[in-house]
């Protein structure tokens, strides 16, 4: 996977949380995987489709969810309602949505799709013949895991 | 004793979302997630707007908007949805009514995508994360005060 495609992710999901969450955020050490991995539990996936294809997953643990959801919301929220799916939906829509715009600029066209969210307990993810790359994010609400796999079009 | 009249009021100010004449300008959300949708409406009634309806996705937002014309004032359009995109969605509704007022509210900023948007009859266009001030903002260049 080509690293133009990596650092506006990165990049634009270091400026998202950081605006919504209003604290600090950490990113951790980038790694690749080829094989299936697992999920801690809340994902939210949105997939790209143009010049490339692929997909984007916001990965992260319940209690995490809800307390990124909460900040968002400016409210406590306890329970894995529809809200708080809602909310997590929006911020990867965001962070994947910035993006794609940085990209655009740089050339790559290609758009997003309506983003959906799995919950869920040892799930897990495979893509095959596409490598994904992990972006770990370190916030005061706890650990997020953005993997992203995207291939060119052939 | 004195009196509230006897301190003239200096620091009223009038919200943003009021008319001239003291009634709330009238707004539509069509916006396919229920957080979005919530946290305009936060940020709009706390200005004093009124929100008459949300829609979930852009046929739904049209056919609102044709069920409340003339009573509506504003319509928020978000861009990726179900069923009908926002991009077609104001192009019906601006063949519908050439005076709609649109904000397009969308986490994509491409240029030519906001280009397309305004071409279309779109009056201002927000980029997300939404902020209050952000959103007050546009709004008030939109309801023209």
């Amino acid at each position: 996977m080509r690293v133009e495609y990596i650092n506006p992710f990165v990049e634009s999901a270091f400026n998202v949380l950081k605006e919504v969450l209003q604290g600090e955020v950490k990113r951790g050490e980038l790694y690749l995987k080829s094989t299936s991995i697992p999920v801690m539990g809340v994902a939210a996936i949105v997939g790209l489709a143009g010049d490339v294809e692929g997909r984007v997953l916001f990965d992260m643990d319940k209690p995490t969810a809800l307390k990124v959801a909460s900040v968002m919301n400016g409210e406590e929220l306890k329970v894995m309602d529809e809200l708080v799916k809602a909310t997590i939906t929006e911020l990867a829509n965001m962070i994947t949505a910035q993006a794609v715009t940085k990209l655009h600029e740089l050339g790559f066209k290609f758009d997003l799709t309506p983003p959906a969210i799995f919950t869920g307990e040892n799930m897990e993810v495979s893509d095959q013949d596409v490598e994904a790359l992990i972006v770990p994010m370190e916030t005061a609400q706890g650990k997020l895991e953005i993997n992203v796999a995207i291939r060119e079009r052939g | 004793m004195k009196t509230k009249e006897d301190f003239p009021e200096i620091n009223a100010r009038r919200p943003d979302g009021l008319k001239p004449e003291g009634t709330p300008y009238r707004v539509l959300i069509v916006d396919d997630s229920m957080f979005v949708a919530k946290q305009l409406n936060q940020i709009l009634t706390s200005e004093g707007y009124q929100v008459v309806a949300t829609a979930g996705d852009g046929l739904e937002g049209y056919e609102k908007y044709k069920e409340l014309y003339p009573n509506l004032d504003v319509v928020t359009m978000d861009i990726t949805m179900p069923k009908m995109d926002g991009l077609s969605a104001l192009q019906k509704i601006m063949e519908f009514d050439k005076n709609a007022k649109v904000i397009m509210i969308s986490a994509l900023g491409k240029q030519d995508l906001v280009k397309q948007a305004l071409v279309a009859g779109a009056k201002n266009y927000i980029v997300k994360p939404l902020d209050r001030k952000k959103v007050l903002e546009r709004f008030l260049s939109v309801v023209g005060k």
